[in-house]
């Protein structure tokens, strides 16, 4: 790793909280007047100044969205039930139900050599967050931000749409200024779901400002008398962000200003029923919305949209899921594109796991949990374009080449945010803490640009 | 590697976390002696985490298929080895295959690449050491390499058994060096355990921090000014008194039902909406109420905990002496009809999803124990098998859960019939009430008429369960599918959890065996109904739990940092006749519980999670006691319990109605908790779904909780009530700061903070030209300190 510790501290403004970037680094560095969200110079060379994940819950079936597995030999084996075609230049495999999406395969970097631990999704779910099957731990975006801070001090630098319990945007043991900011929980009509309470009319900014300053007086002489509770400390940064947040959010949310033909694009408020599994989450206006934070320098923006656990009527739910997120994703692919935000966006698409194929034509529509073998893809931010790294075996039931585990991921999303994967530690509980874990992550170089 | 990270964390306390890879990691006592620390930390820091790693993908039971017949999850597997001889021979890392394997030596492997050098020389060390391996000696029969499938039907037996199976133990109070500290028996348990980490106690709370502590963990409500100041001069006076004297006076307060009934509706997911039934739906549960006020009766008449859980699983068959008796009994059934159910429409499995959430209710409520894995296959490491679940499935099979109308909408759910009570008063809808929200046409979009309901308007119903007509056992659903029946299974309990008389206790075939069931869950020696309730109390007096997992007590959940205090206290609850009361005022008189939250470095080092108890914890308000404590300052509170709900009359899909909320000045537990639509007062501080079991709530800190106290009309509105009554009670600016100050944090201002409060309240009278703006920003910024919100 080409830093030295001397270089990184100098080069970073950190917060209250710390960076310790080298693993003999445990010493919480105290500092700053920016309260941890100031932008901090990334110590590698970024790739990507900031994520859209598109997380598809519930497992997509990598089967029959981008890991083709046609029946080859005499017996029938569990394989994709729907039409692939080549598409673009790269000839990159898409399943027919994407058909927006394929319009961009090439800038897609599809990962089709995927695995994680488990295949229980409360769990795997978690680990794609945080790393962490078990335990409540700091989220990818939470890491990111503490990282990097963010590039507008009135926004937090993680918002999560659609998201489901805090443990999933939680900054836990990190100082909660890191804190995902949700935007829609547990199954809010996402049409309508906005940050709360963003404003009110009751007293001006300035009379607002000169109250927080006195609750902020006392927040602080109280913190004084209580040594040790980083909660506290924590609790006085995210009410500045909050105030800051008013000024800038409500417009933020308003997405009325765009014209009719970007909110046709994204299919804005166009799903009306659920279908089964796939449930109705307003896909459109999470992606725009993802699109307008990422414009105003919001780091690491999460939309969800599930669930993709069709365990039955799996050709009915997948068809209908990846029609609500298909053309969607496409408008946003191609409004970053054309705003010139897609080279130092990093898109992440991808679930907690995949699904076992079916077998074509024995009249089973049903299939189960695989989490040995299945696909994310990456865009932009400085990853290869119309690539296709690793793969599965003939069935899809394992990765085989090109393995990339949940740790790798992170790592590699890490380092494309500038971000030494292995090295971005916080000291807590007596010990140093990590995204990648004990075991660390590998960095998958062969993605990148 | 789990176990790895897990043991770095526990340089303080060796034995409270760790075992994380399933019932291979318990360990028995026996192994426990036979192995030094050393030797099992080395083999758990550096061997384990390498096998599991490299090593089980191929060679564990767990395998796809099994490399070489060689097994290296279980001691026995490595020692005998597999087709090529024994992995390891103690003494001799040059013969054993394993280091052989590792030096790709012969055989290579782990076959895509070498491990690092320093990995195997820490093999060639401990090999040398003797292998010492402190993994369970029974090699794990399974089908797939051991011959005999008996063998893995047995399986059960070999399993090392999970702690929370075991039978309470009887632990003699523990001796201590420091014979003077303890006020209760259970102090002794604590502090016995810090003294053999070398760590003291920290001073006691000092008395204004122990009465603001006491109310908000009893009533959840702060004490008035005159409350702090008459306990401060009785502690001085005969502290032991003073605590016991307030105590009683609070548990005895009907608030007290209030603060620890919302703890259990919390358990028991209530609602008062189905929440989402996955096709956008949500139909209201107009009669739920009953249920929160059953449970806070509960609560304030400290009826017996096994009482308490009879009633609520088989009420309907429990006798009674009165109508007012018997629709108690009624009501409290309704714990098991609060499933948040899927849609009904092409939902074959439609009926046992209902009872899968009484199964998770009972099991993971209750016991503490999973038992939902089961539906479709045996537990993968808590050990429930699927017979289990189907055992139970028969009782709840056998049951006829009644949910009400659910919006009349067939598509999703069934309309059912309700309890029709006898003593309830009738309670007409308002003289004007018209219906608004009305469920539309799937197809047409056209409102649907509203079928008249077959009760008189006004009847009081219940929602809840009884017995069908013709009760019968269960067939296995084949991977939980019910089109797909394998064999029946006699109605039963969960196997694994034996008490002295479950097999005396039989089902009468004519009945549910819902009674049986609440019989076989309150036995004495049940060996988790009452641990998993006592972590609970202990939860909500110290802001975590003696097993830090409420609701796993399984192979997965943690242990406890004390299980001999669990046991010894889980003993006085039995003993105590299961009264709830009496715990939690033995738990609040001890010394333990009226420590100070702050504590030494040494101690905030040593034990940074607090898992010794060395101090108490500071603790958020919870979303509910922060908006009381608000209306309680503000002076707005109304202590009557709230009459009803509001959506008693209303059979509604919520999805359709926007936002049914209302304001009101009762106590927050009385507001409308419809899923997926929690009332705005409440929503940002991390108010769960209730769609499933919560022991304990999430504390998270996001800015969004800051534009809560910033924005939300209810903050604005109680800041603006305490301003009112704050420049009606006095004239000198000074002296009505002071008060404010007095109001909310139970204290005096100090000098410095008195300025500051003046120069807000002038420099925003002349921006706003409005005192009373001013006093109302004021007292919204006293509201939303950390002080008034934290508890120490």
């Amino acid at each position: 790793m080409n830093f030295s510790r001397r270089a990184m501290l100098q080069s970073t403004s950190c917060g209250f909280g710390a960076l310790a970037l080298n693993a003999l680094c445990s010493e919480q560095v105290v500092a700053s007047s920016g309260g941890g969200l100031e932008t901090r110079t990334p110590v590698l060379a970024a790739r990507a100044k900031r994520v859209i994940f598109l997380c598809m819950s519930g497992g997509p079936a990598h089967l029959d969205t981008f890991d083709y597995k046609p029946q080859t030999g005499q017996k029938k084996h569990p394989g994709s039930v729907f039409r692939f075609r080549q598409h673009g230049e790269s000839g990159l495999g898409i399943s027919e139900l994407l058909p927006e999406t394929a319009k961009f395969a090439d800038d897609l970097c599809v990962i089709n050599g995927m695995h994680a631990d488990t295949g229980i999704h409360a769990q795997s779910f978690l680990q794609l967050h945080t790393g962490d099957r078990l335990r409540k731990r700091p989220s990818l975006g939470s890491w990111i931000s503490y990282g990097l801070g963010t590039e507008n001090q009135n926004l937090p630098g993680f918002i999560s749409l659609n998201t489901s319990k805090s443990s999933i945007y939680s900054s836990a043991f990190l100082p909660s200024i890191y804190n995902g900011t949700p935007i829609g929980v547990n199954g809010e009509n996402m049409s309508f779901a906005t940050i709360n309470n963003v404003s009110s009319d009751h007293l001006p900014l300035s009379s607002k400002r000169r109250q927080l300053d006195f609750v902020q007086m006392m927040n602080r002489n109280h913190r004084k008398l209580r040594p040790g509770d980083d909660k506290l400390e924590s609790v006085i940064e995210s009410m500045e962000l909050g105030f800051r947040m008013q000024s800038v959010a409500p417009d933020l949310l308003d997405i009325s200003t765009e014209t009719k033909a970007t909110l046709e694009s994204y299919r804005v408020g166009q799903q009306k029923e659920s279908t089964g599994t796939c449930k109705v989450s307003d896909f459109g206006r999470q992606c725009l919305l993802a699109r307008r934070f990422a414009e105003a320098g919001v780091r690491f923006i999460e939309v969800s949209h599930g669930s993709w656990d069709q365990h039955k009527n799996h050709r009915r739910d997948l068809k209908a899921n990846c029609e609500v997120t298909d053309a969607p994703i496409a408008a946003l692919l191609g409004d970053l594109k054309q705003r010139g935000l897609l080279d130092d966006t990093l898109i992440v698409w991808g679930g907690e796991f995949g699904r076992p194929g079916l077998t074509p034509e024995d009249g089973k529509d049903e299939t189960g949990h695989n989490s040995n073998g299945f696909t994310f893809w990456l865009a932009g931010g400085g990853v290869k374009r119309g690539h296709v790294h690793g793969k599965t075996d003939p069935t899809g039931a394992r990765a085989v080449e090109g393995k990339v585990h949940f740790r790798d991921l992170h790592a590699t999303i890490l380092h494309l945010m500038g971000l030494p994967p292995n090295d971005l530690k916080y000291w807590h509980a007596g010990r140093e803490h990590r995204l990648t874990g004990p075991e660390g992550g590998k960095v998958v170089h062969e993605l990148f640009a | 590697m789990r176990i790895a990270a897990a043991c770095r964390t526990v340089r303080v306390l060796p034995i409270v976390l760790g075992v994380l890879f399933g019932w291979m990691n318990a360990v028995s006592a026996a192994d426990k002696s036979t192995i030094s620390p050393e030797d099992r930390a080395f083999f758990e820091n550096r061997i384990r985490p390498v096998l599991v790693k490299h090593c089980y993908e191929c060679h564990s039971a767990d395998a796809e298929e099994v490399g070489g017949k060689l097994l290296l999850d279980t001691r026995d597997g490595l020692r005998s080895g597999g087709e090529s001889g024994p992995a390891v021979v103690a003494g001799k890392p040059d013969e054993s295959r394993i280091i052989q394997a590792m030096r790709y030596d012969g055989i290579e492997m782990p076959p895509e690449q070498p491990l690092p050098e320093a990995v195997v020389n820490d093999f060639v060390k401990w090999v040398q050491r003797g292998a010492p391996d402190p993994r369970v000696p029974v090699a794990r029969p399974d089908a797939k390499t051991v011959e005999g499938a008996k063998a893995a039907a047995d399986k059960e037996d070999d399993k090392p058994p999970l702690w929370s199976l075991q039978p309470r133990t009887q632990p003699a109070i523990p001796n201590v060096k420091n014979l003077d500290w303890s006020l209760d028996p259970l102090d002794r348990f604590v502090l016995a355990r810090l003294e053999s980490e070398n760590l003291a106690p920290t001073h006691d709370a000092d008395p204004r921090t122990l009465i603001r502590r006491l109310y908000a963990d009893l009533l959840g409500l702060p004490p008035t000014m005159d409350d702090v100041e008459e306990f401060v001069s009785e502690y001085g006076r005969d502290r032991v008194k003073a605590v016991q004297t307030v105590v009683d006076d609070l548990l005895a307060r009907p608030q007290f039902g209030e603060r620890w009934g919302r703890h259990w509706l919390d358990v028991a997911r209530y609602g008062e909406s189905n929440g989402n039934d996955g096709l956008g739906r949500n139909p209201t549960f107009p009669h739920a109420w009953r249920y929160r006020d059953y449970v806070i009766d509960a609560f304030n008449n400290d009826v017996p905990y096994d009482r308490f859980l009879t009633e609520q699983i088989a009420g309907d068959l429990l006798p009674s002496d009165s109508p007012a008796e018997h629709d108690r009994y009624l009501i409290a059934t309704g714990f098991l009809a609060m499933a948040s159910k899927p849609a009904k429409a092409m939902n074959t499995n439609f009926d046992m999803d209902v009872v899968a959430d009484q199964i998770e209710v009972v099991g993971t409520g209750l016991m503490g124990i999973s038992v939902a894995c089961a539906r479709c296959h045996d537990h993968k490491f808590d050990p429930i098998p699927t017979r289990d679940y189907y055992a139970l499935a028969g009782i709840f099979t056998s049951t006829e859960t009644m949910w009400g109308l659910a919006a009349n909408e067939k598509l999703t759910a069934s309309p059912t019939d309700l309890h029709v009570l006898k003593a309830a008063p009738k309670v007409l809808p308002p003289a004007d009430f018209v219906e608004t929200v009305l469920v539309l046409e799937s197809n047409t979009g056209v409102p649907k008429a509203i079928p008249k309901p077959k009760w008189p308007v006004g009847t009081p119903l219940a929602i809840g369960v009884r017995d069908k007509a013709k009760p019968a056992d269960c067939k296995i659903n084949v991977k939980g599918d019910a089109k797909k029946l394998g064999e029946v299974v006699p109605r039963g309990f969960v196997t694994a959890c034996k008490t002295e008389s479950t097999n005396a206790l039989t089902i009468d075939p004519k009945q549910s065996g819902r009674l049986q069931l609440a019989e076989w869950l309150t036995q004495p020696d049940h060996p988790l109904t009452a641990r998993v309730m006592v972590n609970r109390i202990w939860l909500h007096l110290f802001g975590q739990g003696i097993v830090r997992t409420p609701d796993d007590f399984g192979v997965y959940g943690e242990r406890p940092s004390h299980p001999e205090l669990l046991d010894h206290l889980a003993n006085r609850f039995v003993e105590d006749d299961w009264s709830i009361k009496h715990l939690i005022r033995s738990i609040v008189l001890s010394r333990t519980y009226q420590l100070s939250s702050d504590a030494s470095e040494k101690v905030l080092k040593a034990d940074g999670e607090n898992l010794l108890v060395a101090r108490h914890n500071r603790r958020r308000l919870d979303a509910e006691s922060l908006r009381d404590s608000m209306l309680a300052v503000s002076g707005r509170l109304n202590l009557e319990p709230a009459d009803g709900s509001i959506i008693r009359h209303r059979d509604i899909l919520v999805n359709l109605a926007g936002n049914l909320h209302q304001s009101s000045n009762h106590r927050s537990v009385y507001l409308c908790y419809l899923r997926s639509s929690l009332p705005p007062e409440l929503a940002a501080f991390d108010v769960p779904d209730f769609t499933t079991v919560t022991g304990q709530r999430d504390v998270s800190t996001i800015p969004g909780q800051a534009l809560h106290l910033f924005n939300n009309l209810f903050v604005i509105e109680q800041a603006e009530h305490f301003a009112q009554s704050m420049m009606e009670d006095s004239t000198n600016d000074s002296d009505r700061v002071r008060l404010a100050f007095r109001r909310a944090l139970n204290r005096e201002p100090n000098q410095n903070e008195l300025d500051q409060a003046i120069e807000l309240l002038q420099s925003t009278t002349s921006e706003l030209k409005s005192d009373k703006k001013a006093w109302s920003s004021l007292c919204q910024a006293l509201l939303t300190t950390n002080e008034f919100r934290y508890v120490d």
